[in-house]
């Protein structure tokens, strides 16, 4: 007897409600259990990219700050690190250490978002609204520190903007205090109320090879447990003077990782408290001296053009994961050959994609709010050939890659092997 | 025949109840969505704001999918209507309009047809997200009743041997209450049997852990997906209707009292005070299992929410059902 299957496909966006950006998922569906998901990307494509090539460095970092608006300055960071890479720029110890706040503070405020949307996702309105009431002093901070509530324009190419004096620390002292009394509210609601016991427990199980495979980053990693933070195993700026550690969930929770909602919830909790201490401290051992090391943007743009030459790389841990930036400028040219942001939420998206696969419709939208997608920032490429899209293979996107190498690096000589260097299969 | 007495008297106390519990019960609504609000320490919308939500809804263009057949256009039209004719058996303060035998069966059956023609409509759509909404619709419906059921049938045969002229009909519980059978044990059963119904009730208006059939960010509003305009309209104003006439029953059970007779009115006055009465009473029912329990919980998936209904909410029904009985069948 042959086995008859009755799976409806269904589309899952590209609007829906329980998705903040414009994305679709094709959900196939035996009754109530997920038995595949298709992702569709390319739905929110801007074209930063093409749009960076036509402008200098300097202009560069206010596109990449616009790229996200959750994790605006962590964009800006990592690029502005890249550049500095490849263009051999120190920076004063004391705007590492306004980096470091200034990306604390950013990463407490995009948690507490994430723990108030997943809490929304559940249908738990009364926890979104205290979580997003949280948030609103971090909102503040920020404007008082950076002069805006988002797109906080706090970074540049060999230091920061804004200095942080005895006012604004009095405000960030003012905001550790506050959430000294908060967290703890918020950190008994999400590790011990039942109905998140009961929706975020064994949702969307990531096991750690799942992870390893599909290259999950950040909380989603971590929650599966993978000890990776990109600040710590890259010992970025003064992170290591700070005593920087991966949060695992175990250290939240108490148990082993399962890799499922509830852990990636947990290494948020985690993070919230370890942004604080990390904020503490470095308001406490920040040393005195300037903050930039080109005073003038001018000069900087002018500077930039003879010292830019050859590639760079920026890596930094958004809250959602590792992100990394790829610049590569040529000597005499104000504009970059190439620039190539790579998001944390791509890797991840697969990773929850497949770990969603034998749950509930209802998990769905819980499992995509967990790895907390930044999908605008992750639609960037699609791919148009002959005037339609089509489906790459591996020997294609090979084919691509070589000739891009070639164009922006035409010293490269001799026919690479069809199997990159560096594939594993 | 007596003309007036069995046509006009009740066609017209029937529109006077539908338009006052139209009216009240989008009213609750209101007052539901404001003090939820300030719970969750947001502002809220004004107190008549499901009143202008209607109003825009009815003036709005309907779309019809052209996948839908005509049960599409029909279900909520029929959904009202039934739930119009509920209004006619529910207990509201005094004997119902048309108070007969039996009509407690046909009350629960007229509650479950609301369900029903929801379900035929959404399905009726073609829309994948409604038939995922419908089929939970179905799930949790068939989960709730038989615990409802063995507890008004268990209370209505234990109120009956009491020494009433018409057992299984409404107008039992303005003459015996739960509370006056008089035994401990019969009062442990009514606490528990208060806990079966409050459940019943919280999944009946969907609030809380069982607002999984019209999951918003789950499957986009599920039954409701393709409704606008008047098809909508109508449809919100029937799940108003039903969240009072549901609780109208619950309050009829547990709380049947009326104040017409502390004030020595009688006739029409009293039956006034008495449906004003019930409807304070009402809304802090509601409030109760509606608001309070909708801003502390959040959504089950639909398979918890079965197991809680039969596992939890059924034995306790059947507990409570048994300690009613005791001491007749003893």
């Amino acid at each position: 007897m042959t086995k008859v299957e009755y799976w409806v496909k269904i589309p899952f966006g590209p609007i829906h409600p329980g998705l903040e950006e414009p994305e679709k998922f094709i959900l196939t569906l035996d009754g109530e259990r997920i038995v595949d998901v298709d992702v569709k990307l390319g739905y929110n494509l801007r074209g930063i990219q093409w749009i960076a090539l036509r402008r200098n460095y300097v202009q560069i970092m206010y596109l990449a700050e616009r790229m996200c608006g959750i994790c605006s300055f962590s964009h800006n960071h990592t690029y502005t690190r890249a550049v500095e890479e490849a263009a051999g720029i120190e920076v004063p110890e004391r705007a590492e250490y306004i980096r470091v706040i200034v990306g604390e503070l950013e990463r407490i405020h995009s948690h507490l978002l994430n723990l108030g949307v997943l809490a929304h996702d559940i249908g738990y309105d009364t926890v979104l609204h205290l979580t997003w009431l949280a948030r609103e002093k971090v909102m503040d901070t920020l404007e008082a520190v950076a002069g805006n509530r988002v797109n906080y324009s706090m970074v540049t190419i060999g230091g920061v903007r804004r200095d942080i004096d005895e006012k604004r620390r009095r405000i960030i002292l003012d905001m550790i205090k506050y959430y000294k009394e908060v967290f703890p509210q918020i950190e008994d609601i999400f590790l011990h109320d039942p109905t998140i016991e009961a929706r975020f427990r064994d949702t969307a199980i990531i096991s750690k090879r799942v992870a390893l495979e599909q290259g999950a980053v950040g909380p989603t990693g971590r929650g599966s447990g993978i000890r990776d933070d990109a600040r710590w195993s890259e010992r970025l700026g003064v992170y290591p003077d700070l005593g920087i550690k991966p949060v695992m969930p175990q250290d939240v929770t108490g148990e082993r990782p399962r890799g499922d909602v509830f852990d990636r919830m947990a290494v948020r909790i985690g993070e919230l408290w370890q942004s604080l201490e990390l904020i503490e401290h470095a308001l406490d051992q920040m040393p005195d001296g300037k903050i930039k090391t080109f005073p003038k943007d001018n000069v900087l743009v002018a500077k930039l053009r003879i010292m830019v030459d050859g590639e760079g790389i920026g890596r930094y841990e958004a809250p959602r994961g590792e992100l990394i930036h790829y610049v590569r400028g040529k000597k005499g040219s104000d504009k970059p050959l190439r620039w190539k942001p790579r998001e944390p939420t791509f890797p991840n998206l697969f990773a929850v994609a497949e770990g969603v696969k034998g749950d509930q419709v209802a998990d769905f939208v819980v499992a995509v709010a967990s790895i907390d997608p930044c999908l605008s920032c992750t639609d960037r490429v699609a791919v148009v050939e002959d005037g339609k899209k089509r489906i790459l293979t591996e020997k294609d996107l090979l084919k691509a890659s070589i000739k891009k190498t070639r164009e922006i690096n035409p010293e490269i000589k001799g026919d690479p092997t069809p199997v990159g260097f560096g594939c594993s299969r | 025949m007596d003309v007036m007495g069995n046509i006009v008297y009740p066609i017209a106390g029937l529109l006077g109840l539908y338009g006052f519990v139209s009216l009240a019960s989008l009213l609750w609504e209101g007052i539901d969505r404001k003090l939820v609000a300030r719970m969750q320490r947001r502002v809220g919308p004004p107190l008549i704001q499901p009143f202008y939500d209607f109003l825009k809804l009815m003036s709005k263009e309907t779309i019809v999918p052209n996948t839908a057949n005509y049960m599409f256009r029909a279900a909520p039209v029929l959904a009202l209507a039934t739930a119009i004719a509920l209004l006619a058996y529910t207990p509201m303060g005094f004997t119902p309009v048309l108070a007969s035998k039996g009509d407690v069966i046909v009350f629960i059956y007229l509650l479950a047809l609301i369900s029903f023609f929801k379900i035929v409509g959404a399905i009726s759509s073609g829309s994948p997200y409604a038939k995922i909404g419908a089929a939970r619709e179905a799930t949790i419906m068939v989960s709730r009743e038989p615990a409802m059921m063995l507890a008004i049938f268990a209370i209505m045969w234990r109120l009956g041997k009491l020494g009433v002229d018409k057992p299984f009909s409404m107008g039992i519980f303005y003459q015996h209450n739960i509370w006056e059978i008089g035994t401990p044990m019969s009062f442990v059963g009514a606490i528990i049997l208060l806990y079966v119904f409050c459940v019943w009730l919280a999944s009946e208006i969907e609030v809380g852990f069982f607002n999984i059939p019209d999951a918003e960010e789950e499957i986009a509003e599920g039954l409701l997906v393709e409704y606008s305009g008047r098809y909508l309209a109508l449809l919100k104003l029937t799940k108003a209707l039903k969240a009072y006439i549901a609780a109208s029953l619950v309050v009829a059970i547990f709380f049947p009292w009326g104040i017409a007779g502390y004030f020595g009115l009688t006739g029409l006055s009293a039956d006034v005070v008495n449906l004003l009465f019930h409807t304070l009473k009402v809304f802090i029912l509601l409030f109760v299992v509606g608001s309070v329990f909708r801003a502390v919980t959040g959504r089950l998936k639909i398979t918890q929410a079965v197991d809680f209904l039969w596992r939890n909410v059924f034995l306790a029904s059947l507990v409570g059902s048994l300690l009613l009985a005791m001491e007749v069948i003893m």
